[in-house]
């Protein structure tokens, strides 16, 4: 395993941050930091193949990258991601890898998530999560795998067909911090959910994105206080079957055409090796 | 050499390459929709094949469902919502739902099967527009409906599954999150401003004069300057106006001439891409009724001093949105300011 600085982006482009305006507009010189994490030293095109140990290598790799570059203090996001498929950028490159982008900003459906916990927090006094999870583990309808510390669901209002989340039993706001000791397990479960899509739907294209606590940082917008409470790392993966059209890029409003409870039990029954 | 750039209204950040910026011709062109003639619904002599009309252009006076019409709009044959009935909020645990209560309309916007809108004469494009305009209004009238889109998708890997020309029109119970991030946006921006955002950015744009694509006597065309989309274009009407629905002959006119106008330059400049376009309007219906929840009408929102309404264009040249859908963070390869040169060097129909 090896991780390197993206080759797409000049070096200006990361190194300098510079706050500047153009009249009404905002922008920032720069992005931050690119690097990629190639996953395997053989050519293996899906995560679905590596197996269990390489994952697990690949997972502390993404937790090391988290707290390396928190010492930045330019940079006030961090995401993991994966593209497994054609996509603009790597068109070419079939060999398993993943992205890490830390930002000096954060992006919006990150922002999104955090009110939105912060926002259920402050009514419930719970975590937002926690209770999803204790409710998906009763109903157990959208329930595709359980292990001893994860879960992996379909989520109730899911964007797209066979979007999966897989959540931590344990309530932890910090992905790095969350999966200590738990790395084996996350990639037991999520060899097992990506083998599901991968044999269920003929190794479809798909995201993976990991939704953690953005760097806290003394001085930004955003209150603080109750975070390690209201918030619940988890990993997003969203297979790419369907195009989305001209009224979910206008609206944000999704149309998924099959019920999140039939797509779980889809790949529940979905046998893997 | 890559920037960020916060977008005024929604506060959304996104990195846009300005040097080594892509032309037009780095981007992979995808397949567009080619259906076979002779299994289109939509064309004229199929009329049963759809359910009844609601409405259409028929200046020979011929009978509703049979041929003689220039536009015609009917119910989806397989809706996203339905209309029949009450949303009926539940609760299931954390989770709440509702029915699925809605509209959900075709336009077909011309009897022949393989003709472009960006070929639209004036008068058949504008007849597109009345019917966009008259279906507003008439669903308007629905008092549980709180926002409607207008939308177009072109071309298969843009999400259109008919090849026959066409847009829809989707009537919802609430307003929708990314519209509603809009319109609070421009809010904020109001109350601490005392001004309309939208006819300030038009005033920096026409300063600026880099994005500007093109323009007529009420409309602008533009590339925005933290668009989420390579070559994106949005269209504004010139004077302040929230309300589509109060545009008059002229306007209408005006609007099918620079849509015209902006779709055969991108289908000149970037080979006939799939796109879709969309319009975003006000929310109707949005003083709500006291039995309403507040997330449906938006918190009874009153934007008529602070926004335009406007149609925003995206043509389809990127294979992905995955990283997109996860994040809401968006990657552009080509800076607005060039993507509107490539835009204003192709000469359209349109310009003198």
């Amino acid at each position: 395993m090896r991780i390197i600085p993206s080759r797409q982006y000049s070096p200006e482009s990361i190194a300098v941050l510079e706050r500047r305006h153009h009249g009404l507009y905002d922008r920032i010189t720069g992005m931050g930091i690119h690097e990629i994490v190639i996953e395997t030293p053989d050519h293996i095109a899906n995560m679905a193949d590596l197996d269990v140990r390489q994952i697990q290598h690949v997972i502390r790799a993404y937790a090391h990258r988290f707290r390396d570059l928190e010492k930045n203090s330019s940079l006030a996001n961090i995401l993991v991601y994966k593209n497994h498929g054609p996509t603009i950028s790597h068109r070419h490159i079939q060999h398993t890898c993943s992205h890490i982008l830390a930002t000096p900003v954060r992006p919006r459906r990150v922002k999104e998530k955090l009110q939105e916990a912060q926002k259920y927090f402050e009514a419930k006094k719970r975590c937002l999560y926690c209770d999803v999870i204790l409710q998906e583990r009763e109903d157990g309808k959208r329930l595709v795998l359980e292990t001893q510390h994860f879960i992996a669901v379909t989520p109730f209002a899911a964007r797209f067909l066979f979007e999966v989340w897989i959540l931590p039993k344990d309530h932890h706001c910090d992905f790095a911090e969350g999966i200590q000791d738990r790395e084996d397990d996350l990639a037991g479960i999520l060899k097992g959910i990506l083998q599901k899509l991968k044999e269920g739907l003929d190794d479809p294209a798909y995201n993976l994105i990991v939704q953690t606590a953005p760097y806290r940082r003394k001085g930004d917008d955003y209150k603080w206080e109750t975070l390690e409470k209201d918030y619940h790392w988890h990993i997003e993966i969203i297979p790419r079957l369907t195009q989305v059209a001209g009224f979910e890029k206008g609206t944000g409003f999704y149309i998924c055409g099959i019920p999140p409870e039939d797509t779980a039990e889809y790949l529940r029954e979905e046998e893997t090796p | 050499m890559t920037e960020l750039r916060r977008d005024l209204i929604m506060g959304q950040w996104v990195i846009v390459h300005t040097q080594d910026s892509w032309a037009p011709e780095r981007y992979e062109r995808e397949s567009r929709h080619r259906e076979r003639l002779s299994t289109c619904q939509f064309c004229p002599g199929k009329e049963f094949f759809t359910p009844p009309e609601i409405d259409a252009i028929r200046p020979e006076g011929s009978a509703a469902n049979a041929p003689g019409w220039r536009v015609r709009v009917v119910p989806n044959k397989f809706p996203a919502l339905r209309i029949e009935g009450n949303l009926d909020e539940r609760q299931e645990g954390v989770y709440t739902f509702f029915n699925g209560i809605g509209a959900h309309e075709v336009l077909i916007e011309t009897p022949v099967h393989d003709k472009n809108l960006a070929e639209f004469t004036d008068e058949e494009i504008a007849h597109v527009i009345s019917k966009y305009q008259s279906r507003f209004t008439d669903l308007r009238k629905d008092k549980r409906f709180k926002y409607i889109v207008l939308f177009r998708n072109y071309g298969e890997s843009a999400g259109a599954t008919v090849g026959h020309p066409h847009s829809q029109i989707i009537a919802l119970p609430m307003v929708p999150k990314y519209v509603l991030q809009e319109l609070q946006g421009a809010q904020k921006y109001y109350e601490e401003k005392g001004r309309c955002v939208y006819c300030d950015i038009l005033a920096q744009e026409y300063s600026d004069q880099e994005r500007i694509i093109t323009e007529n006597e009420h409309f602008i065309v533009f590339c925005p300057f933290a668009p989420r989309y390579p070559f994106e274009c949005w269209i504004f009407p010139k004077k302040h106006n929230a309300d589509f629905s109060a545009i008059d002959d002229k306007e209408r006119y005006a609007l099918g001439r620079i849509l015209k106008d902006v779709l055969s330059r991108m289908k000149a400049c970037l080979n006939d891409p799939p796109y879709n376009y969309y319009c975003h309007v006000s929310p109707i219906n949005s003083k709500g009724e006291d039995h309403e929840p507040p997330w449906c009408h938006g918190g009874k929102l009153d934007v008529s001093h602070c926004f335009h309404w406007h149609i925003e264009i995206i043509p389809k040249l990127t294979r992905t949105t995955g990283f997109e859908r996860g994040t809401g963070f968006y990657m552009v390869r080509t800076d607005p300011r060039m993507a509107a040169g490539y835009l204003r060097a192709v000469s359209s129909p349109n310009s003198s």
